[in-house]
């Protein structure tokens, strides 16, 4: 933990590391992953903005161990060598959908130009762009648009003087909360991200009709499970210590299934991908037939 | 002398039984009608875990380090309380990080006119274009079984008996069938308990849910035992246990949850926690591990901390 005065100097040591502000630059940082190029080869903006900056405060570095192995990577699908994000729900890579068209046709810009912070959170929650790629050709799993709002969820703790170890993961769900907004929620775009009441500017890690998932250093009264001391691949850990559970396990079979599943993954950004595809595919909308 | 028997099925067919695991209940009642009297009343069946048939190493608690080979397929070796429970938990953390441990450890589901079965296979190696390179992954469940005292002597139980199981929703078509891959007897009494013994604070993780309230004839209401110790509400979860064509409502506290311990007999509660605690722990519930509190159920945090230097990516 990083006291006070400390943390000021380092803030505004580290604010000025970025041209953007630091809550826009971290939804822009993997910019060159949406446009297929190494880190190393990025370009320095993209669409008249400052792309590619390191995030500050090893936000990145910890969302990244969050669901991905330290050390050099090495490739864990042998014949999958592609920006282009694996399913674990239907082992299909995201190629096959509309996705990729939109994102080669400049579908991303979207996701980087808006100078207000709010707004980049409410576009890469619900979009299905950023979801096609993964974090890594090398873990082809995992999903750049969890790890970005996982990284973006860490910088904000960070800036506010949080340490990794005060974090606490939150689930908001319709088993929870009578007066749930899952009719309203079925529609998922960013302006009703932006309006919606379960949704907290970078802190929402995952938005479904069903199920949203917060990382947040005051949980309040909701039910809560701890982060941990240090970011690891841990979700499974972390989803099977909340105190309640968030989506109905006692009365249906399919959310026994989610659940169950969500006890053996354990990278987040590939436990958050699998509930927005599992939910898509077999959640409450799906049932009713008005929206998948 | 209190021995087990370690029992490793492979999954032959889709599964449309309880999804967190093989209920021991269900695994009771198929053996049972295989056993006679006497081993249906001693016999006591854990609940049964799903391990994917994969490459992957010991854990570091483990008494063996290193590459194991093909982990899930076989039942490792067991010499210490540790090592009894490398199958035991559902993040499977032997997998190996050279592959995508987590694609290896989720089921592939498949619908059957819309209700959901896990398949007993997952097939790696698309697109097509690869076609060498396909593999394909299968499915294993991991139980054990003990004899009542004294009458320990039931076991083990005999190939004949445990090979060719049927469990699950649909079982009469074909579904939920287990044929045996391998099993072994372990002494209890006789396992390395060092780690738990010299720890200065140990936690208790369910392994298995923990039975508070029951509908089933003749279980008693139980309250959470008072060596468990915890500052929050511990998470519920109504679960039932089916027998012919009734279902008895079930009230537990869920698995999955990890709390202090607060007793003074760690090595005891250890044997007790592999026999199970509570109403109902002949059908599995109530399995618990002990584990020092300063050992991380995530060994990539002790790591983390340990080197707080790293990339970014």
């Amino acid at each position: 933990m990083v006291d006070g005065p400390a943390l000021e100097a380092d803030r505004s040591r580290e604010d000025a590391s970025t041209r953007a502000a630091p809550m826009v630059a971290v939804y822009r940082h993997d910019v060159h992953k949406l446009r297929h190029r190494r880190h190393s080869a990025a370009a320095e903006s993209y669409a008249g903005v400052a792309v590619n900056e390191t995030v500050p405060l090893h936000a990145d570095r910890d969302a990244a161990l969050l669901s991905r192995p330290r050390g050099e990577p090495e490739q864990t699908v042998a014949n999958h060598w592609s920006p282009y994000r694996l399913s674990l729900l239907t082992g299909e890579t995201a190629v096959e959908t509309d996705r990729i068209q939109a994102a080669a046709g400049g579908g991303f810009r979207d996701l980087v130009t808006p100078d207000d912070p709010e707004r980049l959170h409410a576009r890469w929650l619900p979009s299905a762009v950023a979801g096609a790629y993964s974090e890594s050709v090398h873990y082809p799993y995992t999903s750049l648009q969890y790890h970005t709002l996982l990284a973006a969820a860490l910088l904000d703790a960070y800036r506010a003087g949080r340490a990794f170890e005060d974090l606490w993961l939150v689930a908001t769900g319709s088993s929870l909360d009578d007066a749930s907004t899952t009719d309203t929620a079925t529609t998922r775009d960013p302006e009703a991200a932006l309006a919606a009441d379960e949704v907290e500017p970078h802190r929402t890690v995952c938005w479904t009709p069903d199920l949203a998932l917060h990382v947040t250093a005051t949980p309040g009264d909701s039910p809560a499970a701890r982060l941990g001391d240090a970011p690891a691949r841990s979700f499974a850990d972390v989803w099977s210590r909340l105190p309640a559970h968030p989506i109905d396990t006692d009365g249906g079979r399919r959310w026994r299934l989610l659940d169950a599943q969500l006890r053996r993954i354990r990278s987040w950004s590939v436990a958050l991908a699998y509930i927005d595809e599992f939910i898509e595919l077999h959640g409450s909308a799906a049932e009713r037939g008005d929206g998948a | 002398m209190t021995t087990i028997q370690q029992v490793l099925f492979e999954m032959e067919s889709d599964y449309m039984g309880h999804p967190y695991f093989l209920t021991g209940h269900a695994l009771f009642n198929a053996l049972a009608r295989r056993v006679n009297g006497r081993v249906r009343r001693a016999l006591n069946v854990s609940t049964g875990v799903f391990i994917p048939g994969e490459y992957g190493a010991y854990p570091e608690s483990h008494s063996h380090d290193g590459y194991a080979g093909k982990l899930g397929m076989s039942l490792p070796p067991v010499e210490a309380y540790e090592d009894v429970f490398v199958f035991r938990d559902a993040a499977q953390r032997w997998l190996l990080d050279s592959r995508p441990r987590d694609a290896h450890n989720t089921h592939d589901i498949q619908s059957h006119g819309g209700r959901l079965a896990f398949a007993p296979a997952t097939r790696f190696g698309q697109p097509p274009e690869h076609r060498n390179t396909k593999r394909t992954m299968h499915w294993y469940v991991h139980c054990y079984l003990h004899g009542d005292g004294g009458d320990e002597d039931i076991l083990p139980l005999s190939e004949g008996v445990l090979d060719g199981l049927r469990v699950g929703g649909a079982r009469n078509y074909g579904l939920g069938e287990l044929s045996l891959t391998d099993t072994q007897g372990i002494d209890v009494d006789a396992l390395d308990y060092s780690r738990v013994r010299s720890a200065d604070e140990l936690q208790i993780e369910l392994l298995s849910p923990y039975v508070v309230q029951s509908e089933y004839p003749g279980a008693d209401r139980q309250s959470v035992p008072w060596w468990w110790a915890s500052d929050r509400q511990l998470r519920r979860r109504q679960t039932r246990l089916v027998a012919g064509d009734d279902a008895h409502e079930v009230a537990t506290i869920d698995h999955g949850q990890v709390v202090a311990y607060a007793g003074d007999r760690p090595v005891e509660t250890a044997k007790n926690g592999i026999q199970r605690v509570g109403t109902h722990a002949k059908y599995g519930f109530g399995e618990l591990r002990l584990r020092p509190a300063d050992a991380d159920r995530v060994p990539e945090r002790a790591q983390a901390e340990a080197d707080q230097q790293g990339g970014e990516s």
